[in-house]
């Protein structure tokens, strides 16, 4: 078992890079351009919120399989090719965005408007209400349904293997190509998504107890 | 009222801006499409872009052995690698050692999806991936001539019950087939094992699977994987030795230039029938474990 494990882990430690790289990236990047677009579906006047509607409703509805092919065989039509890699990793991104825009903007809506009233009673303006106030107890309640967003990208980057990238989902299936051994290279695949997955959902159980705090 | 014969002249002024607007942008027009025109007329061939950047990119993919696959060392190899190899060598007149050769190519993995997509877009020069010629895929990819005729073939193990053909035949109905979940899949085990059960599984590594696991007595896959399984393990799996139905494996280029279909072609004939056979038998007898019908001089017989 642990000679078989050892014997084809060289072939799988790539693509595990390649996965944890295009998981990094997606989650990075969705969690800046999504917690922007949660604070302009909830403050943003319309010209700012219906845009972002319309993107997160679309996105939200559409498989991601179709939007990664969208962005690799659209776009080169339109003169515009970020290549393989990009292209995946812009659709991925694209497609969290929308996700964690709408854990946000929940986030932010769950925090009950007497405290905006109380920030504004006292003269904070709408920075300070946001970083002061409102933030630092939104935060707690994006934490949870965020780190299964993040466990899903994890798994939803096992799509970029249609790509032609070598990922771990591709890495096991080289594997299998040469061996014709489909089973054990499915569990050990499963194990190592399971461990990666795990680890984020203990993280996030110790962000929560961080951030349970209740300033007095 | 002197103000009404200029605000009309006025008018008219700008409707003559429109008109001239629009006489530009006919004019505009006819130079474009005549651009487009001289630019389909004497088309840039693959073929030329090809050898000025002295690489060649193929799309393949990673995941079917002998096809395309890595190998114990992590390299990428197996027939259509081979095939790769035999036009980088070629185009840029190596042919010495594979990896020279291997250095003029860059093969861009991907899924079987991809192969005509990636064809279209531009994204890679050739595809060699194991691509069954079919005139519904012609009226999109430009087909190069077949470099190999893929078949059926049934594979048995070496611990079961039936091992032969004739044994399969003979137990009928008490013979199990297992075989790649297809539109068409009772027929094809019909057409080799007309009585047998038949099992259709997701995938030929499984249908293989079950066969180990002796759920199945017969597996019914491609020639070429009974060929690369029996060569690497001659102790577990037998080739019952029936092989039937064919198909046309070929590369696959964009439509539209003869030149680069004419050159690649012309490469493959003289790899297959010419003087330069080294690498096509080289690679046929390590993926299929067979050997290439011997050439006879005289009579062209291709």
């Amino acid at each position: 078992m642990i000679a078989y494990v050892m014997g084809v882990m060289p072939f799988l430690w790539q693509g595990l890079l390649v996965t944890l790289a295009v998981s990094g990236l997606v989650v990075a990047s969705s969690l800046v351009t999504g917690v922007l677009c949660g604070i302009g579906l909830v403050y943003g006047r319309w010209w700012i919120s219906w845009p972002i509607r319309i993107y997160s409703d679309i996105l939200r509805g559409t498989p991601l399989i179709v939007l990664i092919f969208l962005i690799i065989y659209g776009l080169p039509l339109l003169g515009v090719d970020f290549g393989n890699y990009g292209s995946a990793v812009i659709a991925l991104a694209a497609f969290k965005t929308a996700h964690v825009a709408e854990i946000a903007r929940g986030a932010i809506q769950s925090i009950h408007f007497g405290q905006t009233d109380a920030g504004k009673a006292i003269g904070l303006t709408f920075r300070q209400r946001l970083q002061y106030v409102i933030m630092p107890q939104a935060v707690r309640r994006f934490l949870p349904p965020w780190i299964n967003a993040v466990a899903d990208a994890v798994k939803g980057s096992a799509l970029v293997s249609l790509a032609g990238i070598v990922d771990l989902t591709l890495a096991v299936q080289q594997v299998i190509g040469r061996t014709y051994d489909p089973l054990p290279m499915y569990l050990l695949g499963a194990a190592m998504y399971f461990i990666i997955n795990y680890s984020l959902s203990l993280t996030s159980r110790r962000l929560e107890a961080r951030f349970a705090y209740i300033r007095e | 009222m002197s103000e009404r014969p200029r605000e009309t002249s006025a008018r008219r002024d700008f409707l003559k801006i429109g008109g001239l607007g629009l006489a530009a942008g006919i004019a505009a027009a006819g130079t474009l499409n005549a651009q487009k025109a001289a630019a389909q007329s004497a088309p840039a061939s693959v073929l030329r872009t090809v050898l000025s950047r002295g690489k060649l990119i193929v799309g393949t993919g990673s995941t079917n052995a002998p096809w395309h696959f890595e190998n114990d060392k992590g390299e990428l190899t197996g027939m259509d690698i081979a095939v790769a190899r035999i036009l980088a060598a070629g185009l840029f007149g190596a042919g010495r050692d594979a990896k020279e050769d291997l250095s003029k190519i860059e093969f861009v993995k991907q899924d079987p999806a991809s192969r005509i997509p990636n064809i279209t877009t531009g994204k890679v020069d050739i595809v060699i991936q194991f691509m069954t010629v079919s005139p519904a895929r012609a009226q999109l990819v430009a087909f190069s001539r077949p470099y190999y005729v893929e078949g059926v073939a049934i594979l048995t193990s070496s611990k079961g019950k039936f091992k032969t053909h004739k044994e399969l035949i003979d137990a009928g109905r008490n013979a199990k087939a297992s075989v790649l979940q297809n539109v068409d899949a009772d027929q094809l085990v019909a057409r080799g094992l007309p009585q047998a059960q038949v099992m259709q599984l997701d995938t030929q590594a499984n249908a293989i699977q079950a066969l180990d696991s002796g759920r199945s007595d017969a597996a019914v896959i491609d020639l070429s994987t009974v060929g690369w399984l029996v060569k690497r393990n001659p102790d577990k799996y037998l080739d019952s030795g029936f092989h039937y139905d064919t198909q046309l494996y070929s590369a696959a280029m964009r439509q539209g230039d003869p030149d680069w279909l004419q050159w690649v072609d012309t490469c493959l004939n003289v790899a297959m029938h010419g003087h330069q056979t080294q690498i096509y038998d080289a690679a046929f007898e390590e993926f299929f474990a067979s050997q290439p019908p011997r050439r006879v001089p005289g009579f062209p017989k291709i």
